[in-house]
């Protein structure tokens, strides 16, 4: 039903209002406004300890997602029966990794964050990109996502999604 | 466990204290209490030499004392206060115990915040104030009660090393008020530190570093606060709005930054008070 934000980090000043208001926007395009959601910011050196204790892979990242259903059939919605199974799961968003990213793609960060929280989003709905077939949907579902994104409030954004086999 | 050292000095400084307030003339009145005879352990010439002058007389209409074959467990230098075998060890634990924060103590003077604030001391209570193009920030902290407990659980042996010695964070509630020049009131934040974020257990904390608890309306100077003003609270609030008052308080310097800084300053006060707090409990046990 909310989205839970979380500032963890002191290391880049966050406009909290703006992310929130992006996400509700990504959240109502998507349909998952009904649904509970953790999003949480975190400097490079907590995102490390994270990838490094969850996928073994000790470097920061931009973005790592915890999905409360862990095997869900790409673009269906879960089916939930109880009020504490509205829940989508948690995005941690590396927003130092990120800011770095952007100052030295001189690209606009909160945009950034948008396109990396849709890209966390559509692997909380059980999308990957391990393969060609599985990063040709995720790539069309954030594509759809941020075409809508773009529509509404008039950006440019571009899907994060990289090739398959790269690393995010 | 310093701070449980700390606690347990905390109490014999108020019984300390009540001793000290009490007229001179009083000070000997125990002497003759039966339960305060019944746990000496000798007799001390110098001591009954003293009972002897108040008493003025060896008559012995004080027979409780006088006939005891045990004495009294203190003696005093004529300052008003008692000098027992225990405040003798109490002193010197309290020297060690001053050496060992001293040389610990991190910060010798108070350490600076970033972005131009002025700190102001009265006792354990701070100030930080700032203004912004007409529009004044004060911060206000109290050190006193800041330091959360520790649920660690304990070693095999029942102790801890020195090493594994947790941290001592102070993380105290504090006040931000903003006041703008046209304004009769101040828009106060009541903010904290959630316990979860203070590093206890080895899980991932979810809380922010700091939040604001309740937000409400103050008459400008008035020290009390006003309980007929509405206060929002925050737990049953509107995520967006808490969002729009948490820009509010970074656009005024009171950010992630500001509340590590604050934990530092908080942590150095509060450590440089408690090391004056011994010396004056070694200074009041001794009679200096």
């Amino acid at each position: 039903m909310s989205l839970i934000l979380r500032n963890l980090q002191s290391v880049v000043p966050l406009r909290r209002a703006r992310l929130r208001r992006d996400v509700e926007t990504l959240r109502q395009i998507i349909g998952v406004q009904k649904f509970d959601m953790g999003l949480i910011c975190v400097d490079n050196e907590r995102i490390q300890r994270i990838n490094n204790t969850y996928r073994n892979k000790n470097t920061p990242t931009d973005v790592l997602s915890f999905p409360f259903y862990e095997d869900l059939e790409p673009g269906k919605l879960p089916v939930c029966h109880h009020r504490e199974e509205l829940n989508l799961g948690d995005i941690f968003l590396g927003v130092e990794y990120l800011m770095r990213q952007c100052q030295e793609e001189s690209q606009d960060f909160h945009s950034a964050l948008t396109v990396v929280t849709a890209h966390g989003i559509c692997h909380l709905l059980g999308y990957k990109h391990g393969t060609e077939e599985e990063w040709t949907k995720m790539f069309q579902k954030e594509k759809y996502i941020l075409n809508d994104f773009n529509r509404l409030t008039g950006s440019q954004l571009q899907p994060l999604t990289k090739r398959h086999g790269d690393d995010t | 466990m310093l701070k449980s050292f700390a606690r347990a000095v905390s109490t014999a400084a108020r019984i300390s204290t009540r001793s000290a307030t009490a007229p001179s003339t009083r000070v000997l009145e125990p002497l003759m209490r039966p339960t305060f005879c019944a746990n000496s352990a000798i007799t001390r010439p110098f001591t009954r030499s003293i009972w002897m002058m108040t008493s003025g007389s060896s008559s012995g209409h004080r027979p409780t004392l006088l006939n005891s074959s045990r004495g009294i467990p203190s003696v005093s230098c004529g300052c008003g206060g008692l000098h027992t075998e225990g405040d003798k060890a109490f002193a010197e634990f309290l020297s060690d115990e001053i050496k060992e924060e001293r040389k610990i103590q991190k910060h010798h003077s108070l350490p600076k915040m970033s972005g131009g604030w002025d700190i102001e001391l009265n006792g354990t209570e701070a100030k930080l104030i700032r203004t912004i193009a007409g529009e004044k920030v004060t911060i206000t902290f109290n050190i006193n009660n800041s330091i959360p407990p520790t649920f660690e659980e304990e070693g095999e042996q029942g102790q801890k090393s020195a090493e594994n010695e947790p941290e001592i964070v102070s993380t105290p509630n504090f006040v931000v008020e903003v006041t703008k020049q046209s304004s009769n009131n101040s828009l106060v934040f009541d903010c904290h530190y959630p316990e979860d974020e203070t590093g206890h257990g080895e899980g991932e904390e979810e809380s922010d570093i700091f939040a604001i608890r309740e937000v409400s309306f103050q008459p400008i100077g008035d020290a009390d606060w006003k309980e007929t003003s509405y206060t929002l609270n925050t737990d049953s609030l509107d995520w967006a709005l808490y969002d729009h008052l948490m820009d509010f308080l970074a656009d005024r310097g009171v950010d992630n930054t500001f509340a590590d800084e604050l934990i530092e300053l908080s942590t150095a006060l509060e450590h440089q008070e408690y090391i004056k707090f011994l010396e004056n409990l070694s200074g009041f046990v001794k009679c200096q």
